[in-house]
């Protein structure tokens, strides 16, 4: 009886794996610790709009010009979220579990950026480096199109580098225009119609 | 009007005192091989008390540090709080909490437990754990793995290290960000990775855009078909080839209608 036990027991051989002293192999699809790369991040804020537990957050202070992202692991709920909406792959869900920590202040990931100024009014309206990325996905879109002639591209890329009030204002002339295309009969007085 | 918020003011926790933080350290030293754990659920979904159960079982048998799982705070070396603290689970919980005899290490399990998880704002919960208690780990997760379960285990008795540190980064006066598969016209990556997308959902679809990004060569097709069936024999999976050939096909009217 025993030794049939016993034999049973040689046969099966040893069911618990040995971590943590060596490493576990996670499944493929494992959604661990959110990695991010701050040089890559935009701080456009569509993760933090799209984190349900809200363990992403944003603080925009327009007095200096600075943006914190920030992110806070405890809270994290392992989504993935993040990552599908990034637009420049700034956020990946790594392979990596081991998040104990003593303190909270351990489980936070932080990063600053800097603001665009408005080159008319001087107001600070987006993130310098979104704005960056916007210009060059333009850059990319409109390579080789015909249809653009260079002085226009450089027209529109100047209009970006302006706030949205003073982006408005700025293109008056040209919504007039083409409204004064479109319809002829109607009169633009005053940029009202 | 009350002047402040008992909910959010965390110095309304219970403060061990001097005594007894010093005691603490002497604790890890004695009970490194027989550490008894009670688990207090303060109102979370149970997900976490499943994974504490398979961490238990012998595949990663937690038992072997000597850690087990008691019925009683009195017996208690460590108290594990999982789930948000709710309203009614905040007296339940300071009770387990000075039923435990001194010393004792109270550890945040989950992301409920540690912060109040993805039921923060509701109006019965009061956050995580840190809201009442003095904890002195958190294990975040949702819920933690077995592995995760065991390295936290062992990160509370000193066998382990923490890994985790805190990260500050301030951008660089040159630091751009990189467009991603430049080498693909915008319009083009566009339509691949909303086809994907649209067929193997947000997450999924994106790394297979990315992966078919990574071998479409400057609109040769034949070098994309031979890459193609590289990459597909290596993952044998059947979903992944129809996703493949599909987006192969979007690809080719792509380049012939331009």
């Amino acid at each position: 009886m025993v030794l049939k036990l016993l034999r049973e027991v040689l046969k099966v051989g040893q069911a618990t794996v040995p971590y943590p002293f060596v490493p576990v192999e996670v499944a493929p699809g494992f959604r661990g610790k959110p990695e991010y790369n701050p040089e890559q991040c935009i701080a456009c804020a569509a993760c933090t709009i799209a984190c349900p537990p809200n363990a992403l957050s944003m603080e925009t202070d327009l007095e200096n010009g600075v943006r914190t992202w920030s992110l806070f692991y405890g809270r994290c709920i392992f989504c993935a979220r993040c990552e599908e909406v990034c637009p420049t792959g700034a956020i990946k869900l790594g392979a990596d579990f081991e998040l104990a920590s003593f303190t909270r202040q351990d489980l936070t990931v932080q990063a600053e950026f800097r603001l665009a100024e408005c080159q008319r009014c001087g107001a600070y309206f987006a993130s310098a480096k979104e704005l960056e990325h916007v210009l060059a996905l333009l850059d990319q879109a409109w390579k080789g199109q015909q249809s653009l002639s260079e002085d226009d591209i450089s027209a529109r890329k100047a209009l970006l580098r302006l706030c949205p009030e003073c982006r408005r204002k700025v293109d008056l002339p040209r919504v007039k225009e083409l409204v004064h295309t479109a319809w002829p009969a109607v009169e633009v007085l005053d940029g009202r119609i | 009007m009350a002047e402040y918020d008992i909910r959010t003011d965390s110095k309304f926790a219970v403060k061990p005192d001097e005594a007894v933080n010093a005691l603490k350290g002497a604790l890890l030293k004695d009970i490194r091989r027989s550490a008894y754990v009670y688990r207090v659920d303060c109102g979370g979904c149970n997900g976490c008390e499943i994974e504490i159960f398979a961490a238990i079982t012998p595949i990663f048998d937690a038992e072997r540090f000597g850690i087990k799982v008691v019925s009683s705070p009195r017996h208690a070396d460590i108290l594990v709080y999982t789930g948000a603290m709710t309203r009614a689970m905040r007296v339940p919980a300071l009770r387990a909490y000075h039923a435990a005899p001194d010393p004792k290490i109270c550890v945040a399990y989950g992301a409920c437990g540690c912060s109040g998880g993805i039921f923060h704002d509701l109006y019965g919960v009061w956050g995580g754990a840190d809201k009442i208690l003095p904890i002195d780990l958190y294990i975040p997760g949702c819920p933690p793995t077995p592995p995760a379960t065991v390295h936290g285990f062992a990160v509370a008795l000193g066998l382990l290290q923490q890994k985790m540190k805190a990260v500050h980064h301030v951008q660089g006066e040159t630091e751009r960000s990189q467009l991603i598969s430049p080498q693909v016209p915008l319009s083009l990556r566009i339509m691949i990775e909303r086809a994907a997308r649209r067929m193997a959902g947000y997450w999924h679809g994106k790394r297979i855009a990315d992966d078919f990004l990574s071998m479409v060569d400057g609109g040769n097709l034949s070098a994309l078909s031979e890459s193609l069936h590289a990459y597909l024999q290596k993952r044998d999976d059947p979903r992944l080839a129809e996703i493949m050939t599909l987006l192969k096909e979007e690809y080719a009217t792509h380049l012939e209608g331009g």
